[in-house]
């Protein structure tokens, strides 16, 4: 037996070591796009017309200029607390209904004809709608617009991933006599779990473009009003601010779910 | 008859399509104490099938199976089941999912704990409690099904071709196992197979099937004594005669 598990530990670490040594790899090149893709801006930007395109340094600029008077902290501020609550809305709706329209016939038939129309729909369609149905400029019907974009890739991935249980594992509960509590709490969420961050994870970037929608058509506030407001004084550097900021609550929020993945899910750990 | 029977097969007969696909059909087995008997038959003739009825996974269109006195209805604490997809929770480490069985029949802290932990070593897995399946080779993984059905120390243990899609070499080390472990504890085991020297090594007894719709085509008893090893077994001189007997059994339906 020793030499046997002396190989299958040998095994494992190899495995963990390559998952490493890849990650390593991974960010370099993601970094180095970026830089690649700055510089090339940064040169070939002052060759246009600065109504049309400003340099990363401009922005980087201006960056600043809007951060001493206070207004990007200020848009920031509003933007985010739109954002976490249609999230927070959009994770709570698509979980619950995805879970009940995957384990219930009933739900999915209930549900299944609006979750596709409402989904193939352009949601921008909707929102001048949902500000009238609101009968508010203020916050709440921008925070439902938000949750409004995110809800159906969480919900479809949900439901989905329930669907989709593996039925041999099903075999295996029944064989040891599960009850429906246990096969839940064992075999249901479990496997849904990555299926519903991954749907999180798309959630978050069509969540993002609600936000700023919202924003546009909803009281002008927050990140969208800067970026109205700045394109229509012509100042391209402080116009392209808020877009990159909003590019990166992207990244980092979409890559805190990866990492939470990875927390909640280390089963999924494995060489791609 | 010396021994008591403890699995009884009546008459069960199953059909899927509504009559159109006949499984298996007017089966009659017993199951001794104590022995191991093994299901050989040739691919896709309802080995399987036979097996999930054994433990009440699905229901039978006619005919009945007995296990202790009792109509299999829907699965027992007393009977265990070894899969061969291994069926292990990937999001459940080695010790969880070897404690899945335990949990669900309501045992204690302690005694899940304990008897994780006595199963975990007997199956050769000790140092391994915190690690994924995925983690683990295919071998390892079956160890760890193993360990979850003995955990429940059942009277009866089914085993549904357990190391079907594992390699020649590894397959081997786990049949010796098996064989060790019946020698610690010997038990009711029904083996399902199609691999006949698989079927000898580890049988008592033998129950050859013939393709769809399954029937008995005959009962051989396997004269080799315990304890045994898979390379003693393949040595024996029994073994070539019973390993011919079986082919003929099996061969003779598909030409037929």
């Amino acid at each position: 037996m020793s030499v046997r598990e002396a190989q299958a530990g040998a095994a494992l670490a190899v495995r963990r070591g390559r998952v490493r040594r890849l990650r390593l790899g991974d960010w370099a090149v993601r970094l180095g796009s970026i830089a690649f893709v700055l510089l090339v801006w940064e040169f070939v930007a002052p060759r246009f017309n600065p109504l049309i395109i400003r340099s990363p340094s401009a922005i980087f600029r201006a960056f600043f200029e809007l951060v001493g008077t206070g207004e990007l902290q200020d848009a920031l501020g509003q933007s985010l607390r739109e954002l976490f609550a249609g999230l927070a809305i959009a994770i709570v709706v698509g979980v619950v209904l995805g879970i009940a329209s995957g384990r219930w016939r009933f739900v999915y038939n209930a549900l299944d004809p609006w979750v596709s129309a409402l989904y193939s729909v352009p949601s921008v369609a909707l929102v001048p709608l949902i500000a009238v149905a609101f009968r508010s400029l203020g916050d709440p019907p921008r925070i439902a617009t938000v949750a409004l974009f995110a809800v159906f890739p969480i919900l479809i991935n949900t439901q989905q991933a329930v669907r989709n249980l593996d039925r041999s594992l099903l075999e295996v509960a029944r064989a040891f006599n599960t009850s429906e509590r246990r096969l839940w709490s064992d075999l249901i969420i479990p496997s849904a779990v990555p299926f519903i961050l991954a749907g999180v994870r798309l959630g978050i970037g069509r969540g993002l473009i609600g936000m700023i929608v919202a924003e546009f058509f909803v009281g002008l506030v927050g990140m969208g009003y800067l970026i109205v407001e700045y394109e229509n004084v012509f100042r391209i550097d402080r116009m392209f601010v808020p877009v990159i900021i909003v590019a990166a609550m992207g990244i980092i929020l979409m890559g805190f779910v990866q990492w939470l993945e990875v927390r909640v899910a280390p089963w999924l750990r494995r060489e791609q | 008859m010396a021994a008591a029977e403890r699995v009884v097969v009546d008459r069960a007969t199953k059909v899927y399509n509504a009559g159109a696909l006949n499984v298996f059909s007017e089966l009659r087995m017993s199951v001794h104490d104590r022995e191991t008997l093994c299901v050989l038959g040739p691919s896709g003739c309802g080995k399987t099938t036979l097996l999930r009825a054994m433990h009440g996974l699905i229901g039978l269109d006619e005919g009945r199976i007995v296990i202790d006195g009792l109509e299999v209805k829907r699965p027992r604490r007393d009977v265990a089941m070894v899969f061969q997809h291994f069926g292990l929770m990937p999001w459940k480490r080695v010790r969880e999912n070897v404690a899945y069985g335990l949990e669900l029949a309501g045992f204690s802290r302690a005694d899940v704990d304990q008897r994780a932990r006595k199963y975990i070593d007997l199956v050769g897995l000790s140092g391994f409690e915190r690690a994924f399946p995925h983690e683990l080779s295919g071998g390892m993984q079956q160890r760890v099904g193993l360990a979850r059905a003995l955990a429940m120390e059942p009277d009866i243990l089914l085993m549904d071709e357990p190391f079907g899609s594992l390699d020649a070499q590894t397959r081997e080390i786990l049949q010796d196992e098996l064989l060790r472990i019946y020698q610690q504890h010997p038990r009711t085991m029904v083996f399902i197979t199609h691999s006949i020297e698989e079927a000898i090594a580890l049988g008592d007894r033998i129950v050859v099937l013939t393709a769809r719709p399954a029937r008995v085509r005959e009962t051989l008893t396997v004269d080799i004594p315990r304890p045994r090893t898979v390379a003693g077994v393949i040595a024996h001189p029994r073994f070539l005669e019973l390993r011919d007997r079986c082919w003929h059994l099996l061969r003779e339906r598909t030409t037929a």
